[in-house]
């Protein structure tokens, strides 16, 4: 009775896990093979492709638009990504260890500023870095995608430094390690993965803005990838540009994805420690 | 914290790497991480300024023949060093192209040089001060044999600011057998469209977007109204011609020869419908007559071109007209240059060469009689017929509100209320105008 | 020592707080002056003070009220759909014996692609010519072009994104309910419905609720999906695409600005409704 129970439980399961796998990979396998039909089989409508081409990724990366914004995208998630995990290390160390007074105000401050709408704030910014001359350039995106990178960074970070065993570093000194290397060999191997899964967390968010750089910016200077793909033109004239889109969207896509499957453990405790301490 | 370490042990117990690895790797990453964002900064301070003659950069829409690439690759040659012209494209959607355009301009983005300019958007670029002067020694160059409608558009506040380059309006296309001589009015449109029943739909675009608010606009010139009065400065919509044109908007909606499917058709939805046949009458731009010769030839071969049908009998239609002028923009590097580089893009062989290959009609008169742009546009006398009389949509900087507050008023075309529709709609074009149309 | 953890404490967290007024509280106060000013930048004129003119004529156009009713909409349905669904993806995950780690690895996925991008996918999906949903489906219909079937893509493209992170913190919720309490309500004799009704439901109200929360704001300011998608035609702009249109197509800075402060309204007005009709224990910090 029971095992077959438990065969019955097996195969709903592994039944239920097809399907969560199938509906995950759905648009992101439609889109590659999307990328990968030749420009006269766009309008099919099959799924998959009869013939594989990689035209359309020759063709975007001989588009001087995509190449840019790939480089602008790194390059402004990357700063963000380490401007805010560096300040929010900080924060989050505080948080945790430390025993001061409006500890939970910040917590609140932070909680709210995370919950923002940041339509409210691209009006501002566009008048503000229109005067100061931060508009089409990378600082003129960083700063103000400290707005969300920071609350997330700091409450990741938060939750990651309560699971560290901070004693060890005591402990550590009194077998006779120095202070140095007692934060090597002992804190930094802990604290490590959290960062990194943290910082993968906060790239994410990076990587995904739109509304600020489709606001903020408008040349190759400063125009990032999301934007860039929305707006994307084509520089082939006589076809839709489609397949272009596509193939500039897997490129895009599988980077991130091949990072948060790497990290997938850490990210989830990350993602999911905000919400659950009591 | 208890609970944290609960569900972490319990939870992430499954491990497959062994914790140092994944330190390791993590630590790996982390410096990484942080050399890319100290490199990064120094790297993206490259300054690309090319050498050489100075680029022109041409913002304009895509085009899809290449007659634009080829216009620029001419005039650099013909420039002999002084200038590169670089084409780049804009979004198709003239709604897309104006919003890039006008951020960028907003910024004083000093990339933009010469502006393939929607002739909707003159005064709004001119009153922003986006756009610079046409020099006066150069006005007339710019402006030597174009019909007066289309100078108009590039005219604003007695100023010229671009040289007009190629120009549009829409022409009556209908079945040459199922209606033997096109109807001059609408009236009588509906009615012998409703005659052929099945056969006899038309298509116009009731979308709410830029095209219906075409098709209110041409109705009520047709009418004898206008949006504006002339300074631009206040409402006008004469209540008699409002409601005759909206009274046409209502009757063809309403009617049984409408296409199912009106409040979301475009250009493209019409001709595409028309191409299927069960169409009698359609109101489009010319570029339906090359694509009909090449998607649907038996269709092409029983289509017939006429003037716009008229509002009231005996009193021609009048029709919007559409199309680029080139201007320069006040941020340009080069605006010489740019004045020079604009004026040959535009000129007459440039323009010949749009209209042979891409089917843009020009906006020089004489090119009506060039027999290869005559071949390409075989309706070339009724094209020039329907420009004479044409006229320009409201001249204010604020057009692309008032557009949205008609579009918006007027859409969906079945609910319009000839008469609570006038008193809307000349409230909302107030509000529109007051810069309060939340449109 | 008190008194100089009070110190470090808060000289640590100067950074972080610092950084976040100057990029939100700042430019919030600074939207709340220009929406009292009649500033438009297609105008040369300079701007013009109105006091509250343009939240009246936010107020009183149909068109803030159309995009209102369209956000709450597609929050409400996608973020009933992210729970149902959510919590049955959370079980699955939960209960799974087999490929857990592969589950959860393609449940990472959706949340790790750009918005952007899965619209896109979306987009092309249900194309007329590119498309394989309506040869699939059998049908001739141009989804984005009608206002229903266009929210319904709409929707889908933000459940698909989202329900993966919502049963992830449903699922940290889940394993919190001590194994015991569930085995021992079995022995009782209680059959799953009641288990699932009487213990783990309870047991899990908070974190549904802050899953709710978070996901209720985040939907709210629904953004580049729409814009994707429809870029708002047919009738379905968010209120976030009204806000974008009126600042930034339309650079009509004073009026966009009124958007802006309402939406930020909006969201506060969500929130506090949340907290004060549900009560959030979980949003304490202490330890």
């Amino acid at each position: 009775m029971r095992i077959r129970f438990a065969g019955m439980d097996g195969f709903l399961g592994a039944l239920g896990s097809l399907l969560v796998v199938t509906y995950a990979l759905l648009p992101v396998i439609w889109i590659i093979s999307l990328s990968l039909k030749p420009g006269r089989e766009l309008g099919n409508a099959r799924f998959f492709p009869d013939t594989l081409s990689l035209e359309h990724y020759r063709t975007v990366f001989n588009d001087p638009q995509f190449p840019a914004a790939l480089l602008n995208s790194v390059g402004i998630a990357s700063i963000a990504t380490g401007l805010s995990i560096t300040i929010a290390i900080f924060a989050a160390y505080a948080i945790v260890r430390l025993d001061f007074r409006g500890k939970h105000w910040i917590f609140y401050g932070t909680l709210a500023v995370a919950m923002f709408p940041p339509i409210s704030v691209v009006g501002p910014l566009f008048e503000l870095w229109r005067t100061l001359r931060l508009f089409d350039t990378w600082p003129g995106l960083i700063l103000p995608y400290l707005s969300f990178t920071l609350p997330l960074a700091i409450w990741t970070l938060t939750a990651f430094f309560r699971e560290i065993p901070w004693d060890l570093e005591r402990a550590a000194r009194v077998d006779g390690a120095t202070p140095s290397q007692a934060f090597r060999l002992v804190i930094l191997p802990l604290v490590a993965p959290g960062i990194v899964a943290s910082a993968i967390l906060v790239f994410i968010f990076a990587w995904n803005d739109f509304l600020f750089a489709a606001s903020l910016t408008s040349t190759d200077r400063a125009r990032t990838v999301p934007v860039a793909i929305a707006f994307f033109t084509g520089s082939s004239q006589f076809e839709l540009p489609t397949g272009s889109i596509a193939a500039a969207s897997v490129v895009v896509t599988i980077p991130i994805i091949a990072l948060v499957l790497m990290f997938q453990r850490r990210i989830i405790a990350g993602l999911t420690a905000g919400a659950v301490k009591g | 914290m208890g609970v944290y370490r609960l569900r972490a042990g319990r939870f992430f117990q499954v491990n497959k790497w062994p914790a140092r690895i994944s330190s390791r790797c993590s630590i790996a990453l982390l410096r990484l991480l942080f050399l890319l964002s100290l490199g990064l900064p120094v790297w993206s301070c490259r300054n690309p300024e090319p050498v050489g003659p100075p680029h022109l950069t041409w913002y304009v829409f895509d085009e899809p023949s290449g007659a634009f690439r080829e216009a620029a690759r001419r005039c650099t040659e013909f420039a002999k060093d002084r200038y590169r012209i670089d084409v780049v494209s804009l979004p198709a959607d003239a709604d897309q192209q104006r919003e890039q355009l006008t951020r960028r301009l907003a910024a004083g983005d000093e990339s933009i040089d010469i502006i393939g300019m929607d002739v909707i958007w003159t005064a709004e670029f001119a009153e922003a001060g986006w756009i610079r002067e046409w020099p006066m020694r150069s006005t007339r160059r710019a402006s030597a044999g174009r019909f007066p409608i289309t100078v108009q558009t590039a005219t604003y506040k007695n100023v010229f600011w671009a040289t007009p380059f190629t120009t549009n309006v829409q022409l009556l296309w209908y079945r040459t057998d199922r209606v033997p001589t096109p109807p001059d009015t609408w009236d009588e449109m509906i009615d012998s469209a409703e005659k052929l029943g099945r056969n006899g739909r038309i298509q116009v675009q009731g979308e709410r977007y830029e095209g219906l608010t075409v098709l209110f606009v041409s109705l009520l010139a047709s009418a004898g109204g206008t949006v504006l009065d002339a300074g631009g400065q206040q409402v006008s919509l004469e209540p008699e011609p409002t409601r005759k044109a909206l009274q046409v908007m209502k009757r063809l909606a309403t009617s049984p020869a409408a296409d199912p499917g009106l409040s979301t058709s475009r250009e493209d939805q019409a001709r595409l419908a028309f191409e299927t046949g069960n169409s009698a009458f359609m109101l489009n731009y010319t570029f339906v007559w090359p694509s009909a010769r090449q998607n649907a030839p038996d269709v092409a071969a029983n289509m017939g071109w006429a003037r716009w049908p008229a509002v009231l009998p005996g009193r021609p239609s009048r029709v919007t007209v559409g199309g680029i002028d080139l201007a320069v923009s006040t941020y340009s590097r080069y605006p010489e240059l740019a004045f020079n580089a604009a004026e040959c893009l535009a000129s007459r062989d440039n323009q010949r060469i749009a209209a042979q290959r891409g089917g843009l009609p020009p906006t020089v008169s004489a090119l009506y009689n060039d027999p290869a742009v005559r071949r390409r546009l075989p309706f070339a006398d009724v094209l020039r017929a329907a420009l004479n009389d044409a006229v320009e949509r409201p001249q204010t900087p604020l057009y692309a509100d008032v557009s949205l507050a008609i579009s918006r008023t007027l859409h969906p075309m079945r609910d319009i209320e000839p008469d609570r529709d006038t008193t809307r709609l000349r409230k909302a074009v107030q509000r529109a105008l007051r810069s309060e149309g939340l449109l | 020592m008190r008194r100089a953890q009070n110190v470090k404490g808060w000289l640590f967290c100067t950074p972080a707080l610092a950084a976040m007024a100057l990029v939100t509280a700042y430019p919030i106060l600074d939207a709340v002056r220009l929406s009292l000013y009649r500033y438009d930048l297609r105008h040369a004129a300079p701007p013009d003070f109105i006091g509250i003119g343009n939240y009246f004529s936010v107020l009183s156009s149909e068109v803030w009220w159309q995009a209102l009713g369209n956000t709450l909409l597609i929050t409400t349905i996608s973020v009933f759909f992210e729970l149902v669904l959510g919590f049955a993806l959370a079980l699955l995950m939960h209960k799974a014996v087999f490929g857990r780690r592969t589950v959860r690895s393609a449940a990472l996925v959706p949340y790790a692609i750009i918005t952007v991008v899965a619209a896109l996918a979306w987009k092309f999906a249900f194309d007329p010519t590119t498309g394989f949903v309506n040869s699939l489906l059998g049908v001739d219909r141009a989804w984005l072009n009608e206002r229903w079937s266009a929210f319904g893509v709409i929707i889908l493209s933000e459940i698909w994104k989202t329900t993966p992170f919502m049963a992830l913190l449903l699922l940290a919720g889940l394993s919190l309910i001590p194994d015991d309490v569930l085995r021992a309500a079995r022995v009782d004799g209680a059959s799953a419905l009641q288990r699932f009704r009487l213990i783990t439901l309870p047991l899990m109200k908070p974190s549904i609720l802050v899953a709710l929360l978070f996901r209720t704001l985040d939907a709210f300011r629904i953004f580049d999906s729409v814009y994707v998608l429809t870029r708002g035609a047919h009738g379905t702009e968010s209120v976030s695409v009204i806000g974008y249109n009126t600042l930034i197509a339309r650079l009509n800075l004073g009026l966009g600005s009124a958007v802006s402060v309402l939406i930020f309204l909006c969201t506060l007005a969500i929130a506090l409704l949340f907290t004060k009709s549900f009560g959030t224990p979980l949003l304490r910090t202490g330890r």
